[in-house]
Order: structure tokens, then sequence, then C-alpha cells
């Protein structure tokens, strides 16, 4: 492989059920199209087990994952890894999957969010100048889902990861769960939207390395997805 | 469910942000050369591979090398 390469280990979750289609490079420029060099897709069950493997033609625009992936997923959540190598020259930052995410037959919008890139986000040419292992999201003070989560997927080969999930309430309440995963494994972490009649403001993940985040929400009866996106780079 | 761990392979890339990949990390805690001076920020920018480097770093018997 050209030494020119970039590699970008970007990560989402699938459920069947869902239209999930992601686009490989986001781009509106019909003049030059981009393409990345190349793209392996792989996808985990909760306990890490390796479920399907699929090298992508760079060509493709769009990913169905629900057409990829609906006969690998028996009914469970899938983490979705994909490891893209690009030449520097034709992204000079980097590339970025979206995706659009949509139940079917829901009578809710669609989801368009910015795929999590997990590993490599933070090439040595940008250099770094905040910590990216503290991520949080702030909630809206109107909530526009009934049962949040966030999703946590841990992608190393080798290492367990340990994550704290910090909850904060209207009033400065804070609550803690801990998380174990195991390589390649992932868990939803639930997150009470109330504490003692306060309102969930914002939540926070923390671990020794960054981890393959997305809070999401739900209706609380017909479990229609309203909110699923990549948590942030905790600053202060 | 018991996932096993799988075996290092030299040709993967461990640091996505540095290009380091294992067979490098491997033959320079081999020789004592590691950290290698063009892998100095390996682990830190991303921080991504933090635990997968540690990891590989006593497997290789190279911790008290650690930056």
């Amino acid at each position: 492989m050209s030494s020119n390469l970039s590699a970008l280990l970007s990560a989402t979750f699938y459920e069947a059920g869902h239209r999930h289609v992601v686009e490989l490079v986001h781009q509106r420029d019909e003049a030059s199209r981009r393409r990345l060099a190349s793209l392996d897709l792989s996808a985990w069950d909760a306990g890490g087990k390796l479920r399907a493997e699929v090298s992508v033609d760079p060509r493709d625009e769009t990913l169905d994952l629900d057409t990829l992936l609906a006969g690998h997923a028996q009914g469970e959540r899938l983490m979705v890894t994909f490891d893209a190598r690009y030449d520097v020259r034709i992204f000079p930052y980097r590339p970025h999957h979206y995706a659009w995410l949509h139940r079917r037959g829901s009578a809710s919008a669609p989801l368009y969010y910015a795929v999590n890139a997990v590993l490599g986000g933070v090439p040595d040419r940008i250099g770094a100048t905040a910590l990216n292992n503290f991520e949080t999201y702030v909630f809206l003070r109107r909530p526009v889902a009934e049962r949040y989560a966030v999703l946590v997927g841990n992608v190393s080969r080798f290492s367990t990861a340990e994550a704290q999930v910090f909850t904060y309430y209207v009033g400065g309440a804070r609550l803690t769960q801990r998380v174990e995963l195991g390589p390649k494994a992932h868990v939803e972490v639930a997150l009470p939207e109330q504490h003692d009649g306060a309102r969930l403001e914002r939540v926070e993940v923390k671990a020794l390395f960054r981890l393959a985040t997305y809070v999401m929400g739900r209706h609380a009866t017909s479990g229609d997805l309203l909110l699923y996106d990549h948590m942030f780079t905790y600053f202060k | 469910m018991s996932v096993t761990t799988p075996m290092p392979r030299d040709g993967d890339l461990l640091c996505y942000c540095t290009d380091l990949t294992v067979g490098e990390l491997r033959l320079a805690c081999e020789d004592g050369r590691w950290p290698l001076a063009d892998k100095i920020r390996t682990g830190k920018l991303c921080t991504g591979c933090v635990g997968d480097l540690l990891y590989l770093l006593r497997r290789f018997g190279a911790v008290a090398a650690l930056p």
C-alpha cells in the first residue's frame, strides 16, 4: 500500500428495522468526484464477536447498511466500523462519512448525522490541542426525546476499556454509571431523564482512550428514533 | 460469551494518526529503539489506540520505555 495513504477508522451502530445509508464521502463537487483508496466494513455484536466483514468498492458513493447487515444482525445491535484509507493529496484534511437513518414505518423525520471518527481523527500533521477521550453532549432545554441513552463501543483489538458515564441535572446533581467493554464490545447505557425532579442537562463519557459514542433518543411509547448524534470533545 | 483476543499481526495498523504498524512497534521494542523518533506522538493524538499500545508495549516487553 502506498506510503501516501492515511487511515481513518469510523464507527456507528446498526439495528435491524432501520434504513441506514452511509455516504462514503460527503461532497458537492460534481466536476471532480473524490474517492477513497479503500474501505473495509466490519460489524461486531455486543460481546465483540465479528459478525461480518465486507470490502467495499470505494467507487460506491453510499452504503446501505440494512442490505449489507440485516442477515448478520439476528435481531441484535451491531457496531459497524469503517476502515478507510485515503490519499492526503485528495483529502487535505480527512474524509468524513455521514449517514441517513430512519426507522422503517416511523412517522418521525429521518436523522442525518456525522459518523464518529474514532481512530485517526487527529492525524499527526494536524496536531491536537485538547483531549478527545472526554466527550460531552448538552441536551436541549425542551427535550426532543423521552428516553435517552448513550451507545458506547470499544474499537480496540486487544484492550478492555473502562468508561464512566456521567449525567448532570438542572441544579447540579450528577449520577455516575460505569461500563467495562472488551475489545469490539459495545453497550447501550440508559440515561435517567430526571433526578429528584430535575431535568437531564448533559451527559459525559470519560475513558482512558477514545471510544465510539453516540447519544440516542427515542419516543417513549412508539420507540421511534428522534435523536442520534455523536458526542463532542470536552472543552473546559 | 467469551471472545478470544486476537494475535497481533505485524501488518496491522496500530496508530491511525502516526501510521505506526504492529510490526514496526514490535521491531522497535525488540531492538530497544522505542519510542521511534518519528512516532513519538503515537497514542497522544486521537488517543483511540492508547489501550492497544499499552497492551502491545507490555507484550513486547517495553513498558519501561513508555514516553
